[in-house]
């Protein structure tokens, strides 16, 4: 598997610019790479080296950065190697490359991140809508997304719990006892 | 002259025995010239949700995300969280994984047999196979406290240890499954109607299922050999003897044959896994849940599922609560890009037994 490795990486190196890469125990390699280079070095991946099979694109959010990581895995079924090409992408004004005619299935991939994240992909031909239907206002995976105030400003409350009151200071106050201390960080 | 086009809806009810989506279909007579999948009638935000919770309550979720496939999410979950902190698995937890993944498997294939013969109107099967899975609940029951939601495995090992005399129960559900299997085979496979509406039908080709990414039976269907057990073997399924079936056909006939035959691979895990188990503790106890923290890292993790390669990417930012946690079901790539390619001039009354056949579960694709 070493030497596996180290093949790919001075291919790898030899071929593109600015490549930095991680190895880990067992059958893992990581290539942090230039955003523009991402179509090129997945081509290369697949059609000269053997790495054929695109097993998941994930994208993180890292708010505090202010940036996007993508996350591409592609797979080997002859080195027995997984290969994780991330590459990092302004939140704001970052447009990612799109890549659904070197595998077709990262169509709905790059739809899923434009949806979720609202991250732009350049050359994507797809319909607008995935998963979400009318959806307005910030993506709903963003970190930055108030999941809590989403819900409070979308949904009604049941009929009883208007007020939003904390179920053991509800039985508390029917019973008219105290919380004992040990349950009070529970509550809200 | 030429037909003129209309618009066809298959769902958003469950289409079958795989949940809710939506098959938009352009037909012309009764042939389909253009089909769209339309997902958005399940999601629950399960990724989202998780980010909010802390590791051991994140956990909780993971056997939601799909229900046929309970086990095989928490096993990725179990090992993501693992593999980020180092963790040590007892080696009895690791035999007593694999147990109950192959377990599960069976359990999956019980309801794939019937929503299979389902879709072609052939009902007798899947009240026979349902009926027969629920003896392998009746083992989860016992195991777990739990028939179809186990929360079983999870980080460190599993919860508990097998209860007394579990072994021989398992081992006389599998010689009784084991003789049904011969059943099943008179009642489906020496089928004339099972035969010839699945013969050349919702064929993949092997060019088409690599630049699809396809995984699993579908693509041991078309003659690859490809499973994660053996590319990219976990817990001890590399100690394990047993063989990975492959058929030429490329139709939903050779995905069948290809399953019948995992079947019988399953049990024979199950023996030997019982047979190999070694004694000790089951267990690598966490911390307090409460004030758990992994160390900052990454993992992608793999399973080989019932409809094939199941991986999950987790990212930890070293606090609390998990960063990300990103699920990769097989119905992902199937039920979008490939059924709407293999449904093209296919007929209507197959798009069901196509999408039974492919593994299209909508809940993989909206978590």
């Amino acid at each position: 598997m070493k030497e596996i490795k180290a093949d790919l990486i001075s291919k790898i190196k030899a071929s593109f610019d600015n490549v930095t890469e991680k190895d880990f125990d067992g059958n893992r390699l990581d290539f942090h790479v230039e955003t523009r280079f991402i179509p090129q070095i997945l081509t290369y991946l697949k059609v000269n080296l053997g790495y054929i099979h695109l097993s998941h694109i994930s994208c993180v959010d890292w708010l505090e950065d202010g940036e996007f990581e993508i996350v591409y895995i592609v797979w080997s079924p002859e080195d027995k190697l997984k290969v994780l090409v991330k590459t990092r992408i302004d939140r704001e004004t970052g447009v990612l490359p799109n890549i659904d005619m070197i595998w077709r299935q990262a169509n709905t991939y790059e739809r899923e991140l434009r949806e979720m994240f609202g991250i732009k992909i350049d050359g994507l031909v797809a319909a607008d809508e995935f998963l979400l239907e009318d959806w307005e206002g910030l993506p709903p995976m963003r970190r930055d997304f108030d999941t809590e105030a989403y819900a409070d400003e979308t949904f009604w409350k049941r009929p009883g719990r208007e007020d939003a009151m904390d179920v053991r200071e509800a039985i508390i106050e029917r019973s008219r006892e105290e919380i004992p201390d040990f349950a009070k960080k529970y509550s809200r | 002259m030429r037909e003129k086009a209309t618009t066809l809806y298959i769902g958003p009810q469950h289409p079958g025995i795989t949940g809710n989506m939506m098959v938009r279909l352009k037909i012309e007579g009764d042939t389909i010239v253009k089909a769209t999948t339309e997902v958005g009638y399940l999601h629950r935000a399960f990724e989202k949700l998780q980010e909010k919770r802390n590791w051991l309550q994140s956990f909780t979720l993971m056997c939601r995300f799909c229900v046929p496939e309970t086990d095989p999410m928490e096993e990725l979950y179990a090992r993501a969280v693992e593999a980020i902190e180092g963790r040590e698995v007892p080696e009895r937890a690791k035999y007593i994984r694999v147990m109950v993944l192959e377990l599960a498997r069976l359990a999956s294939f019980m309801l794939w047999y019937g929503g299979q013969n389902g879709s072609l109107g052939l009902y007798t099967m899947g009240q026979w196979s349902v009926g027969d899975r629920n003896y392998i609940l009746d083992l989860f029951e016992e195991l777990t406290g739990g028939r179809v939601y186990h929360m079983y495995i999870w980080p460190g090992g599993v919860r508990r240890d097998l209860p007394k005399g579990f072994e021989q129960k398992v081992l006389k559900t599998m010689d009784y499954l084991e003789k049904r299997l011969d059943d099943y085979d008179d009642l489906m496979f020496d089928n004339a109607i099972f035969k010839k509406r699945t013969k050349g039908v919702g064929i993949v080709e092997k060019e088409t299922a690599i630049e699809h990414g396809v995984v699993g039976p579908v693509l041991r269907g078309c003659g690859i050999r490809s499973d994660i057990r053996i590319d990219d073997p976990y817990e001890v399924y590399d100690k394990l003897d047993f063989i990975v079936p492959t058929q030429d056909g490329a139709d939903i006939w050779a995905r069948a044959l290809v399953r019948r035959q995992e079947v019988r691979q399953s049990i024979r895990i199950i023996r030997q896994v019982i047979d190999m188990m070694p004694g000790g503790p089951v267990y690598n106890k966490i911390p307090n849940p409460q004030k758990w923290t992994l160390p900052k890292g990454d993992a992608y993790v793999r399973v080989e599922s019932v409809r094939g390669e199941i991986g999950m990417y987790a990212v930890s930012d070293g606090g609390l609560n998990p960063r990300r946690i990103h699920v990769r079901g097989a119905a992902y790539v199937h039920a979008i890009t490939l059924l709407e390619d293999v449904l093209v001039g296919e007929n209507i009354a197959d798009v069901s037994a196509i999408m039974n056949s492919l593994g299209t579960c909508p809940p993989e694709i909206e978590r």
